[in-house]
């Protein structure tokens, strides 16, 4: 395998022009420069003044909690996305159908709503703990304003990440390296961690990365929990310093610090293109689970929703269930959510195309342009209003409404493209040197290839990487608080402003509106991996 | 492609949509318009908006947002800055605005009628509601002189028995601000780790959670904004409403002269296109009318002794604020955050 890919890649970079970049890598290059400008913006405006005077003392406390937790919720969501992924895949046990779905549901909920709903239900002074007080006599060992409660609450958050990239792994993985483990003696569970997880290792790290990547990026939850990571350093350098340089500059090491995980990621793949195109296409053994083991599959699928969903929304539900929502005023907010959400995904999707098509050589840029992701909202929001600006400035005469609108939808783009490419470059993954070089004998250009042969091949990766950038930008705050127009606010805004003013009831009915209006698209996503098998029956 | 289209065609459809609600929600009735970027985002405010488009037929347009996130929107719009009035619910941030340039002093004798102590003596910002930094504490373990004063917060009487928000809340900053004001700043370092040393469990949650943990027996004392107790005690939330009454509210004094009191206020942005309008929103905000309305429905005090606070504040409304002018502590916010951060105060 590694012997064919490697003269595969060879081949493909031979019909490159050797003078000018093609019109696909102008593209490319508009396209990760666009992304990438936030950041340039944030460097600047970290050398743009004297720094905050933030104790060092306290930004490496700041640091080393972004790091635990990072860490922690990495390590939970990796295990409990792959374990839910390899028992859906391979095992039958009562349920497993609706599981194999819905337990990517939970992306569906915004990480700040899933913490307003753990933090208020286990508050020592909440109706839970005051009764178990009161009538049982003991109280809850676990608070959910500590790191380890964030974790509890991210990782619950984010696992649906692993879980999607490990399903669609372990769905298309090769049945003959699972035969030759079992050959060689190996159990059932030896198969899955000395074949299978070895060779879904990069799906592993790509749902991790995600996962890690959301963490450092979170803007409500962790602040809402009152964990204090470097997006607090940043907050309280730009709030009480009034220093926006200073806070800049708190975020530089963690752009390091998220550029090295992205190229650690890359790097963990390489040479490791397991390829599936050359894999027989043979029924995956399922074996059925009987007795205890199969209550034991069903019930921690059963949990991981539940925590994920379910808990979060009955308690959104008995919070609002009391309260007339403002239905005029949520509905407004669910036009703007959504069609924002709908022109943000048209647009990140498109960009990223074209980045992952022209940049498929210089694996360097399009990680350039993932940082987004994984920088902390707050520090994206003084890095985008430096392109801002420049737009304010020469948007003489133009509808100011359109002008944010349009300054909006860039900027989710800038946030969210490795959310896209991350799906996308999997897809292209699928098209075959020799797919391309068939169209390019047909007599296609370079870029008329890309749309006759990979594009079409990678449909479903786009729409895939479309339909995450939509329920990103559903539940997306910082980009939204600081470049809208006026009177525009989105769910997302009214719930963290309800929060923020300690309403939490009141933030019930927007919060569950964002959870409506995402569960559709999540779901169809998830049948979708689910009948990606080829040559499976639907 | 088929999706690329549907997708497309509901962005597009949509976005025309709304865009042309904006569109119409952009026209007032004939009297133009004002751009009101504010962080009070409190839905009774909404209600007042309403009334003053009614009255004067000047449409509002609103950002609501984190006052630093506006301050940073304002200086990148720079001169082109459609901002006519800046909203911020604490007076560190005024300043701050005040300090980047972002304000230009008016004259009115409307807003001259707001106490001397909570404006800008220039006129580059105006207070029209006070809120009082005080203490709800738990009648059956705490005397009511045990904390008729900011200072024996701090003694060792109340070991492990405070709660407290973080520093990073701009209440807090404030009230230390005023503290370094008042005593010097070695003096408030002293009281700040005296606090640290009292609290009962590292800062967590806001206002309302400190009060939530002082009713669960946590603690016996909460540091707290005036308005949440009163919210908490008088609001449609039962469980609250059991929670506030097992608690009383005290008014710490400092030096004798009073409880610290913060202010919500407004300033006329530097390069408002709609200058008039934007000065008549902020007297409409200092009227004795609205004053009664941010009083009955969020509770705040009202900014001018005159005005009678109405129900549910008038029970609580029988103390005394200290007279220092609020444009005297609003400077020491990062002073404040530096003191605290040296005594420990997460």
């Amino acid at each position: 395998v590694a012997l064919t890919t490697r003269a595969a890649s060879a081949a493909l970079s031979r019909p490159r022009l050797p003078t000018a970049p093609s019109l696909l890598q102008w593209l490319a290059l508009a396209a990760g420069l666009l992304a990438a400008l936030p950041l340039i913006g944030v460097i600047l405006v970290a050398l743009s003044g004297p720094g905050s005077e933030i104790p060092l003392r306290d930004l490496l406390r700041y640091a080393g909690t972004s790091a635990w937790l990072s860490l922690l919720v990495g390590i939970a969501t990796a295990t409990l996305g792959s374990l839910a992924a390899w028992l859906v895949v391979m095992h039958r046990f009562p349920g497993r159908g609706f599981f194999s779905w819905a337990l990517a549901l939970p992306l569906a909920a915004p990480a700040f709503a899933l913490a307003y709903a753990y933090a208020d239900l286990f508050d020592a002074a909440g109706d839970l703990r005051m009764w178990m007080r009161a009538s049982l006599g003991f109280d809850w060992p676990f608070e959910m304003r500590t790191i380890s409660g964030a974790a509890f609450v991210l990782s619950f958050a984010f696992y649906p990440y692993v879980y999607l990239a490990m399903r669609a792994a372990f769905l298309s993985q090769s049945v003959a390296a699972l035969e030759s483990a079992r050959m060689l003696g190996c159990s059932q569970r030896e198969a899955f961690f000395r074949a299978a997880l070895p060779i879904a290792r990069p799906a592993l790290g790509a749902g991790v990365a995600l996962a890690v990547m959301e963490t450092l990026a979170d803007y409500g939850a962790v602040q809402f929990l009152a964990v204090q990571t470097l997006t607090t350093g940043v907050v309280r350098a730009w709030t009480v310093f009034g220093s926006a340089a200073g806070a800049a500059r708190i975020a530089l090491p963690l752009l390091v610090a998220a550029f090295i995980l992205l190229w650690l990621e890359r790097r963990s793949r390489r040479g490791r293109s397991h390829d599936v195109a050359r894999v027989q296409w043979r029924s995956i053994p399922v074996q059925s689970l009987r007795g205890a083991k199969a209550a034991a599959a069903t019930l921690y699928c059963l949990a991981l929703l539940t925590a994920g969903l379910l808990l979060p929304i009955a308690w959104l539900l008995a919070n609002s269930i009391g309260r007339t929502p403002e239905l005029a005023r949520l509905a407004a907010a669910a036009t703007h959510s959504l069609s924002l959400a709908a022109a943000g995904a048209l647009v990140t999707t498109i960009l990223a195309a074209a980045l992952a098509l022209g940049a498929a050589r210089s694996p360097v840029a399009s990680r350039i342009a993932s940082l987004g992701y994984a920088t902390p909202g707050a520090v994206m929001a003084i890095g985008l209003l430096a392109p801002a600006a420049l737009v304010w400035h020469v948007s003489e005469g133009l509808s100011a409404f359109w002008v944010g609108i349009g300054l909006l939808i860039y900027a989710y783009a800038a946030r969210l493209m490795a959310a896209a490419l991350e799906p996308i470059d999997a897809g292209l993954s699928r098209v075959t040197p020799s797919m391309i070089w068939a169209g390019r004998t047909l007599g296609r250009s370079e870029a008329g290839a890309a749309l006759a042969v990979q594009l079409p091949v990678a449909r479903g990766a786009l729409l895939t990487a479309a339909l995450i950038v939509f329920v990103d930008i559903l539940k997306e705050l910082p980009a939204t608080l600081i470049l809208r127009p006026f009177n525009f606010d989105t769910l997302a805004v009214i719930a963290n402003n309800y929060a923020l003013d300690e309403r939490l009831g009141q933030a019930g009915w927007p919060s569950l509106a964002i959870i409506a209006l995402a569960l559709g698209p999540v779901a169809w996503l998830s049948h979708r991996i689910a009948a990606s098998r080829p040559g499976e029956a639907r | 492609m088929t999706w690329f289209k549907v997708l497309a065609l509901v962005a597009a459809v949509t976005l025309g949509a709304c865009g042309e609600a904006d569109r119409q929600a952009e026209r007032g009735p004939g009297g133009g318009e004002v751009n009101l970027y504010t962080a009070r985002h409190y839905d009774s405010d909404l209600a007042l908006y309403e009334q003053f488009t009614r009255e004067t037929g000047i449409a509002i347009n609103r950002i609501e947002g984190r006052a630093d996130e506006l301050i940073a929107r304002m200086r990148s719009e720079g001169a082109r800055s459609p901002a006519d009035l800046f909203v911020a619910a604490d007076v560190g941030a005024l300043w701050r605005a005040q300090q980047a340039g972002l304000f230009q002093p008016v004259e009115s004798l409307a807003l001259a009628q707001l106490p001397e102590s909570l404006r800008e003596p220039a006129g580059h910002w105006h207070g029209f509601t006070r809120r009082a930094r005080v203490v709800a504490y738990n009648p059956e373990r705490v005397r009511p002189e045990e904390v008729d004063s900011y200072e024996k917060l701090a003694s060792p009487r109340f070991r492990n028995r405070l709660c407290v928000r973080s520093s990073d809340s701009v209440y807090n900053l404030s009230l230390v601000g005023a503290l370094i004001e008042a005593w010097g700043e070695q003096r408030a370092e002293q009281w700040a780790r005296g606090i640290v040393a009292n609290m009962a469990r590292p800062p967590e949650g806001g206002d309302r959670d400190q009060i939530r943990a002082t009713a669960a027996g946590i603690c016996d004392v909460a540091i707290t904004n005036s308005y949440y107790f009163i919210r908490m005690a008088s609001g449609d939330d039962s469980s609250d409403r059991q929670l506030a009454n097992r608690l009383r509210l005290a008014f710490p004094s400092l030096e004798g002269r009073g409880s610290h009191v913060n202010i919500s206020g407004g300033g006329i942005a530097a390069n408002a296109p709609n200058r008039a309008n934007a000065i008549r929103l902020l007297e409409f905000f200092a009227s004795r009318e609205a004053q009664k309305h941010f009083a009955r429905h969020n509770n705040e005090y009202p900014a001018s002794p005159d005005v009678p606070p109405p129900p549910p504040v008038d029970e609580y409304a029988g103390f005394e604020a200290h007279p220092m002018p609020v444009a005297a502590f609003a400077a020491r916010q990062p002073q404040a955050q530096a003191i605290m951060s040296r005594a420990g105060w997460r």
